[in-house]
This record gives C-alpha cells, structure tokens and sequence, in this order.
C-alpha cells in the first residue's frame, strides 16, 4: 500500500527499464540476506526445541529408539498428585501476588502520582529490589525469614509480639508459613515494577476528565475512584496478563529457597520446577516434555486471550 | 462556545485555590510519611544485609534483635567469600556474556527489524509471524530439548551454550519493527536514490535514528540476562564458566549456615547492579515503562 510508492528508482535513469527485473531480483535477495542469520538462530534455538519438545511428550526413549506412546505420559502427568501440588503452589502464589500486589501498587503509585516533591528518588527505592536477581532476594529473604533471629521476626518480637511465625520452616498452608513468607517476599520485590506501569498509565489519563469530577463536585477521593480507576483498566488488564505468566514461570527465588523439590515439604514447587526435577533428577524427559507442553498450552491461551487485539493490529500493520 | 469560555476560568481557580488552603498541605504530608514507611521497608532489608555482611560473629551467632550497625565491623566475611568464590572470574565471565548476548541481540533484532518494516519480498508476512510466534514460546517450554541439543553439539560447558540462544528473539525483533515503521520512506529513498546500499542506509541511517530504541533494548537485555539463572545452571558445571548470579546461587546454597559469608557473597553480587542503576536510573525506569517488560 503506501510502501508501494516508495523504493523506485529515478525514471530518468536510462537503465531502469532494461535491469528492472535483475534489480528487483537483487531488491528481494536483500532483505532475505538481511533475515537470514536471525532466522536461523530463531529456527535452531527457539523453533526446533518447541518442536522436540512436543515430540517428545507423545514419545517414549527406549534402548531401540523412540517408541510412539500417545498420550500416555499426559496420563502419568495428570495422574501425578505432585504435578497438581505443584500446579495448585503456582496458582496460589500467583493469586496471592496479583491480589495484594495490584491494589498495593494502585494506591502507592497514586500517591507518588500527586506528591508535589520527591516522587523521583521514592521511585528509584521502590524500584530496586527489581534490579536484584531473583536469587539474590532469596539468598536475602531466608535470612530476614529465618524463625529465631532474622529480621522479621526479630523486628515483630521487639514490637511485643510473642508468639511469632516459623515462615519458611512452617510448610502448613497458614499466614506464617512458607507460602507466605514467598508471597511477602515476592511483593517487595515486584512492587516497584507494578508501581512504575501504573504511574505511567495515571500520567497518561487526560487533566479533562478530573476537571469535569471536580465541577460536579466530586471529592478527591471520589475522583480517584470513579475516574482514575475506571481509567486504568488497560493497565490492569496488562499487569494481570504478563503479572500470570511472570506467576507461572516462577523459579529462581523458589529453587534457591527449598531446591528443586520445593522444600519444606513440595510447599514452594512449582510448576517449572516440577519440570526442572522430571528432566534432571529423574532423567524422565518424556514426562518433562508433557509438563513442558500442558505449560505452553496455558500461557498461550492467556497470552491469546489478552492479546487478540494486539495481534489483529499487528497482522494489519504488516500486510 | 463563548459561555463555555466565560465558564472555565470561574470554575478553575477553586480547585487552585484549594491547594494552597492547609488541608492539601496535610494529604501531602499524610501521602508522604505513607510512602517514606514503604521506602524503608524496601531498603531495610538491604541495609540488614550489609550490616551482617560486616560482622564476623554473624556466622556463629546473630543478635537476636535485629541491628542495622555490626557490633564488630570487618571485612572477614568479604575475605572468606572471594576465597571461596573467584568472584573477579564471575564478573568477568558474567560482563563478557552479557556484552556479547546483547550487542548481538541489538543487531540481529535491528535488521530483521528494518527488513520487516521497510523490505518488500515474497513470504514476509509469514516469516514475521514466525518471529512473531517466539513472543509465545516461554523459554520454560523449550529449555529441556534446548539443553539435550546443546549437549548434543557438545557446547555445554563453553561459552557458546551461554550466548548462542540468546542473540536472536522475537521481542527485539518486534520492537524495532514498530521503531523503524516510524522513519519516513523518504528519507530511506533519498539514500537509495543517491546510491546507497541497503546495508550502508541501514546502519548509517535507520540505526542512528533507533538509538533510544536501541537503549531500551540494550537496557531490558541487560537486565535479563544477567539475572538469568536457570539457563547457566543447565549447561555450565564448571567453575570457571559460572556467572556472578549463578556462583552466588550455588554458593547461597552451600554456606547457608554461614550467614555473614553467604551475604558478602550476596552483597558483592549485587552491589555492582545497584551502582549501576542508581547513575542510569532515568533510562533504565523509562526503558521499563515504554517497553512494559521487566527486567
């Protein structure tokens, strides 16, 4: 369409009629040396592990080869009560995360939203704890968990609370356990990012429509929730979407707290490291390919149903 | 329209005046002290993790109320960390990967990028679903196969297993097909008509006008790669490949019981990161913004 206009070149040369074709020939030739190196990468590590990835989850090893199996190590998979444990973690922690973390974040950015000073340098603290790896935290936050002397229950104790929680040694589903203590852990860290997105979508709703809540007399308050909330739904549709996928991913703070089998007692396995233990301690690829794909399947149909529009739009752009 | 015009200044002097009355005065103060107990809640922990670094008795015995000051401030756990830990090599490794994996990844998603926003060829809109398609893939999925194929080729426990898959990607890709869209055709065809090639306007004057694209890039990769884990931990057991956030993985792991050692190490780890983004703050919190990705 209007690309079509571009790229000629001048009909003065007296060239360009005979070696049009030749030049167009050479025009294509270019753009596929241009791809040719990334697509490759894109082919050998991101396209070909998918594929074998799915393969093997139909495919059973065998001393003779591999042996087609159906849809037998879905079975094993489904039927495995440490698989749904684990499946059961993710989606609770995910949950717990996204449910305080949003509104936390919503209220705090509104706040930094209309402080007149210093919002620059806040920004910057609460934002840091997302520059520290995810191991790194967890190195940190087994210590500040730690029952006896670490920095929380100290700090509780020294505030006149006696009976205080075992946190990451309590692996019973309670306020003072282990999927706690990583929920708390997991706000302080992905707080400042959820802040920052949600600054950037309260700069972005337009002056107008506070001024129109303030003729009709709307209190600040009622302002916030009736104009600024409403406005922000496309940032919290966003944070949901890529805050569920970041949820089902989780690894790195976990492993580094209770290993691969998510100790205490599986609490804190979750799904990819269910996956981690299937493929590198039991050596049980084809079980692990399963995972692999039952994971795939859910982030894409999260990932489908919230970008529909942005697909469609791009499939416009480039045609 | 001219009681509309009338209108607007009578009524937007009150909010104006509003603020300065002594009831904002006190929500800024109110807002203020909320946000400061936040600030220090997320900086308390650091705080304590330094202060234990520096105590020797941190080791054996840690006070039971928690102290932002070591009693007995010294460098012990720092010395034992790098003895256990060659955290000069980590670093170095650590720099080299990163430095590699992103200059890579800028070039390669810049020119699939200009390919995809100013070329004109036969299968262009399937090969951009294709890149289009990675943005789906969670590495989670493939990481397994990925693993066994890179053994396969015998490059684990190299460099390349570290650098190799991460040169190329679909969100590069993308983002710098929306930034290139954004150049004027003319500008592209002026250089064409004055005898440039493809790869001479690309890099002299496509990239050029990229370069905050380019830094968000550059930015987000940064982050994510050098705060990868899961990967390194996959494909390298030796020690002399280690990242500085693999090493401190492994070696949180294993001092766990020394707790002063295991924070040095911790600390050296990331004080560098936290240096490094408190100078480039600005860019690195407007990359995250404009690019919605995480680090």
């Amino acid at each position: 369409m209007h690309t079509e206009s571009g790229s000629k070149p001048s009909p003065v040369d007296p060239d360009f009629v005979r070696s049009r074709l030749a030049r167009a020939f050479r025009g294509t030739l270019v753009w596929y040396g241009f791809l040719a190196l990334p697509l490759f990468l894109i082919m050998v590590f991101v396209a070909y592990p998918t594929a074998i990835a799915f393969r093997d989850s139909f495919f059973t090893e065998t001393p003779q080869g591999p042996e087609f199996a159906g849809l037998y190590h879905f079975g094993r998979l489904f039927s495995s009560g440490v698989f749904w444990g684990a499946l059961g973690n993710t989606i609770l922690l995910g949950v717990a995360f996204l449910g305080l973390t949003i509104p936390l974040a919503t209220i705090f950015a509104s706040m930094l939203n209309r402080l007149r000073r210093g919002s620059t340098p806040l920004k910057v603290i609460y934002f840091l704890p997302q520059l520290t790896s995810s191991v790194a935290v967890a190195i940190m936050f087994n210590y500040v968990f730690q029952p006896d002397w670490g920095l929380l229950n100290g700090t509780l104790r020294s505030l006149g609370v006696e009976q205080v929680p075992l946190w990451l040694s309590d692996p019973r589903l309670s306020l003072g356990g282990s999927r706690a203590a990583v929920t708390l852990l997991a706000v302080w860290a992905g707080l400042g990012y959820f802040i920052i997105i949600i600054l950037a979508g309260l700069q972005s709703i337009p002056n107008d429509l506070y001024d129109a809540a303030a003729i009709d007399g709307a209190s600040p308050v009622q302002a916030w929730w009736y104009v600024t909330l409403p406005s922000l739904r496309p940032t919290f549709v966003f944070l949901l979407i890529t805050g569920s996928i970041d949820a089902l991913s989780r690894f790195g703070d976990l492993w580094t707290l209770g290993g691969p089998g998510g100790a205490p007692a599986r609490s804190l396995q979750s799904v990819v490291m269910f996956m981690f233990q299937a493929g590198f301690e039991s050596n049980d690829y084809s079980l692990a390919a399963a995972t692999a794909v039952v994971f795939f399947v859910i982030v894409l149909a999260i990932t489908l149903v919230a970008f529909r529009g942005f697909l469609r739009s791009e499939f416009r752009a480039i045609k | 329209m001219s009681s509309a015009d009338e209108a607007v200044p009578v009524i937007a002097t009150k909010p104006q005046v509003r603020m300065q009355l002594p009831r904002d005065w006190r929500s800024q103060t109110g807002m203020a002290i909320v946000l400061i107990f936040g600030a220090t809640v997320m900086l308390v922990p650091f705080f304590w993790m330094i202060a234990t670094s520096l105590s020797r008795k941190a080791n054996s015995s840690m006070p039971r109320v928690p102290t932002l000051w070591p009693a007995d401030p010294s460098l012990f756990n720092y010395w034992v960390a790098t003895a256990n830990l060659p955290i000069v090599k980590l670093y170095i490794n650590s720099l080299f990967i990163v430095g590699t994996t992103t200059l890579g990844y800028l070039l390669f998603s810049s020119i699939a990028g200009y390919a995809f926003a100013k070329g004109r060829f036969p299968g262009k809109t399937f090969l951009f679903i294709v890149f289009l398609a990675t943005l789906f893939i969670p590495f989670e999925t493939r990481m397994i196969p990925l693993y066994l194929f890179v053994r396969d080729l015998h490059l684990n426990n190299t460099y390349w297993a570290l650098i190799l898959p991460f040169l190329a990607g679909g969100f590069g890709t993308f983002l710098m097909r929306q930034t290139i869209s954004t150049i004027p055709d003319d500008l592209i065809d002026a250089a064409r008509i004055d005898g440039a090639s493809e790869f001479r306007i690309f890099w002299s004057i496509v990239l050029p006008l990229c370069k905050p694209t380019l830094a968000t890039l550059a930015i987000i990769n940064v982050i994510w790669r050098w705060n990868d884990v899961l990967w390194p931990l996959l494909v390298t057991s030796s020690r002399d490949l280690y990242t500085v956030t693999q090493g401190l993985a492994l070696a949180g792991k294993s001092s766990g019981v020394y707790v002063g050692v295991a924070l040095a190490t911790a600390v050296m780890a990331i004080l560098p990161v936290i240096v490094a983004y408190l100078f480039l703050q600005r860019y690195v919190i407007r990359s995250v913004v404009s690019s919605g990705v995480k680090g």
